[in-house]
């Protein structure tokens, strides 16, 4: 809770630092009257330290301001977009596991050969690679020279495809190389050396034994990285005109429309603490060692 | 086990593969217009809560304007009024409604709704950008009778009407009185209505407004779709990919990216006239100006006379662009002498670096001076900033050390206000919109209670400020048509020749275009959006490209 109070006071001040949001709504001829009575109409026009009040008393009660741009509560406008940004980041997530588990396990398995540094050379394409241009060049490929699939927007399931490559790429990289490291660390093991030794053939050692005890970090990993897509896709979303929280995140900075920012980081703060919460939860069934009081 | 893991991975990629081929795009529907634009704005259906231009966009295919424009030529023409009449005091305008018009309830538009879209546009809940000047300007509104209504003024106000058109502002939309009585604000904003030539479907925050138009004739024009879809990208080579694709017909694109929409097949349309690229000097009046290279005329003059337009045109805005009017002033402005400042222009803006040196030398700067620049760019035009440092490269070559501070618009707009701290002395870029009247942007930027109040304030108005003041008065007070054209021509005089705010190119809207998706169209002279032309876009097969 104190968390998220500091959270407030912090982007409270540091929205405002911005300038002033009427300054983009008016038009360029617009008179010092014309910009008094659109502060009065927005309730820019309140000292600073009252509009803080007001914002912290509304947020207690679960109010967190009206969108001056969109002209209604920042929340409904928060949870309008949330589950098209909900929708993509599952898959985004499922496909950077299917890739990111094969090829850490292999490269942990096939150590030193040509497998292992291609996948070194994936995981550090991932990371280097700037989402942006990821996603422009998905696009030139299979939409505009394939045809394959569509440029962009939400739409039928081939919409999806894109979007969710190009955010789960990045994950790709960092999941592989934790995977990796996790199973090296685990392949040395007296258990996996006692499950050897007792004749247990070598894809149950490893998909049974190996993995279940190497994903204990990868499973932090993917809460932390749940939580980022949910509240950073702010690229992709942009790249692939995606209506959700992180464009909405991008459109309230631009317009500096202050509710509507100052909503977004704390609902998505709270997200952040859940995710964290639910992952802990979840230490306690993948590893019998952790047990909450 | 290698093996095994061997196959595994190549099965997940053919899979993989295959349901990406299995996937491809939908069928294009050739019945939607489709047009993928970088804003929405507020994407609120209520023309009282929106404040800029990208009302034009989605506001406009479903309310009319109570006047309208002359399509062929820019400007202002015929709306929901089809006349109007300024009184011979100049304190009144009657307007004579179209009859047989009908809201998409079936509803007649009458007087009484023109009515209660003005007084509902100027109400303190409005943040309609006009809202303000609305209330300032009118004093009454009468209805006559069912197609008759009279507008009283406060004071004479020689383009009032032009103030209710979209050439202008949004202040004339026409909104049904009757139905929003019944429905209150809230139902009125979910399922809004008008008299336009589409009618409202669905609108989805963030991504998209849908419309499908009337099957009866409208004095816009019939659409020939069967429906429109606005849709919100603002990414631009997305937009591109779009259009490209088929999956919009028709994008906004900024001009650097002109080569790569003719390299894909797309056809490109630009609307004349939609703003000028301008620099102006602050605060040169102020006692902190004082001793400034840029109080000497000669200096300013030297300046304008440095830079090479046509490079500018020809290379930064890929020829889509104009050669420029006097500041605010378009090839369809009214009031003013076009044939005479368009050869103005050619003469005075031309590009003589060998006469600018002389005069910084006869000004007494032969080695230059150091010149604060402010490069910004207004929303809408982004390219602004690769103009401006044009300038200053031009600038620079005649012996001007430029400091220029590229500034994002948001952090420099509240600096232009007030008592203008840090800007005495400085140059900035800036921008003026298409309009047909000059004189409204003058009395922003050259009078000394105008915001900007380039030439003097009103504690502060030196001779130059007070012949401004005069000259804008002149302008706005004369009912007689020939004398106020004549008054007009002395103000863009005065400001033309101080070379305080000097424009630099007249830019253009640019639009990519399928032609597979639709056919060849006209857009209006100085009207980028394209809400008032979707009802004129033929088929490709109705009219295709050359």
């Amino acid at each position: 809770m104190l968390l998220l109070v500091i959270l407030a006071l912090i982007v409270f001040a540091l929205a405002r630092v911005t300038g002033n949001p009427a300054d983009l709504l008016l038009r360029e001829d617009a008179t010092q009257e014309d910009r008094a009575h659109l502060l009065k109409a927005l309730g820019l026009d309140r000292p600073t330290h009252e509009q803080l009040l007001v914002f912290l008393g509304g947020a207690l009660r679960g109010d967190l301001g009206q969108s001056i741009r969109y002209r209604k509560p920042a929340v409904e406008v928060f949870f309008e977009r949330l589950p098209n940004t909900l929708t993509l980041v599952p898959l985004a997530l499922f496909g950077a596991v299917v890739m990111a588990i094969p090829l850490g396990m292999s490269a942990a398995v096939y150590r030193g050969t040509l497998l292992d540094r291609a996948a070194n050379a994936v995981a550090v394409l991932g990371i280097a690679t700037p989402s942006f241009w990821l996603g422009i060049v998905l696009i030139y490929v299979f939409s505009i020279t394939l045809g394959w699939l569509p440029s962009a927007r939400m739409g039928s399931p081939a919409h999806y495809v894109l979007p969710a490559i190009t955010l789960g790429a990045f994950l790709v990289a960092g999941m592989t190389r934790l995977v990796r490291s996790s199973v090296l660390e685990v392949l040395d093991s007296e258990f996996v050396k006692l499950a050897r030794l007792k004749g247990v053939s070598e894809v149950t050692v490893l998909w049974k034994h190996c993995l279940r005890n190497a994903m204990i970090p990868v499973v932090t990993l993917f809460g932390v990285f749940f939580a980022l897509l949910v509240t950073g896709a702010i690229v992709t979303e942009t790249v692939f005109a995606w209506p959700g929280v992180g464009r909405l995140t991008y459109e309230a900075v631009i317009f500096r429309d202050y509710p509507l920012l100052q909503a977004i980081i704390l609902l998505k703060a709270v997200i952040v603490l859940g995710v964290n919460l639910a992952v802990d939860i979840l230490y306690a069934y993948l590893d019998p060692r952790v047990r909450y009081a | 086990m290698r093996s095994r893991l061997t196959l595994t991975l190549a099965g997940l990629a053919t899979l993989i593969l295959l349901v990406g081929v299995s996937l491809r795009a939908t069928a294009q529907d050739k019945d939607t217009l489709i047009i993928a634009l970088d804003t929405l704005g507020a994407q609120v259906m209520d023309p009282i809560a929106d404040t800029r231009a990208p009302h034009a966009h989605y506001h406009a295919p479903l309310w009319d304007s109570l006047v309208g424009f002359d399509l062929e030529k820019g400007g202002i023409g015929p709306g929901v009024a089809e006349r109007w009449e300024r009184a011979a005091d100049g304190r009144s305008w009657t307007f004579y409604l179209r009859k047989g018009q009908r809201f998409h309830n079936g509803d007649p538009v009458t007087a009484q709704d023109v009515k209660f879209s003005l007084e509902r546009t100027m109400s303190p809940e409005s943040i309609a950008s006009g809202a303000a000047a609305l209330r300032r300007a009118i004093d009454r509104i009468e209805v006559v009778d069912d197609h008759t209504v009279r507008v009283y003024t406060k004071g004479v106000i020689p383009h009032f009407a032009a103030s209710l058109s979209r050439a202008v502002f949004m202040e004339g939309t026409v909104m049904p009185k009757k139905y929003f009585e019944k429905v209150g604000e809230k139902g009125f904003r979910e399922k809004p209505i008008g008299s336009g030539p589409w009618k409202f479907v669905r609108n989805v925050p963030g991504d998209r407004i849908e419309y499908e138009a009337i099957d009866y004739p409208h004095w816009r024009g019939m659409p020939q779709f069967k429906r429109l879809t606005l849709l919100l990208v603002p990414e631009q080579s997305t937009r591109l990919a779009m259009v490209r694709t088929g999956e919009a017909s028709i994008a906004s694109i900024g001009p650097e990216a002109i080569k790569e929409a003719r390299a894909g097949g797309m056809r490109i349309v630009t609307v004349p006239g939609t703003m000028q690229a301008v620099y102006q000097f602050w605060g040169l009046y102020k006692p902190e100006a004082k001793g400034s290279p840029l109080t000497d005329i000669r200096v300013r003059e030297a300046l304008s006379l440095a830079i090479d337009r046509q490079q500018i045109i020809d290379h930064v805005m890929a020829k889509h662009a104009q050669w420029p009017m006097p500041f605010a002033t378009f090839r369809y402005s009214i009031d003013m002498d076009s044939a005479r400042w368009d050869d103005w222009a050619k003469t005075a803006l031309r590009y003589d670096p060998a006469r600018a040196k002389q005069l910084l030398a006869e000004a007494g700067h032969a080695g230059g001076f150091r010149l604060t620049f402010f490069n910004t760019a207004l929303p809408g035009t982004p390219f602004m900033i690769q103009i401006g440092e044009a300038v200053a490269g031009f600038w620079e070559k005649i012996g001007i050390k430029v400091d220029m501070k590229t500034t994002e618009w948001g952090a420099f707009d509240p600096m232009t206000r007030g008592e203008q701290k840090g800007l005495a002395g400085t140059a900035s870029m800036y921008r003026t919109a298409g309009r047909p009247e000059p004189a409204p942007r003058y009395i922003t930027t050259f009078t000394s209670k105008g915001t900007q109040h380039l030439f003097g304030d009103p504690q502060d108005c030196p001779a130059l400020c007070q012949e401004g003041d005069k000259a804008y008065e002149a302008v706005v007070g004369e009912r007689d048509d020939a004398k106020r054209t004549a008054a007009t021509n002395r103000m863009i005089d005065q400001v033309a020749k101080s070379w305080v705010a000097v424009p630099i190119i007249e830019g253009m809207g640019i639009w990519a275009v399928n032609p597979k998706r639709v056919g060849q169209f006209k857009p209006i002279p100085g009207r980028h959006e394209f809400g008032d032309v979707a009802e004129r876009m033929p088929r490709p097969e109705q009219r295709p490209w050359p």
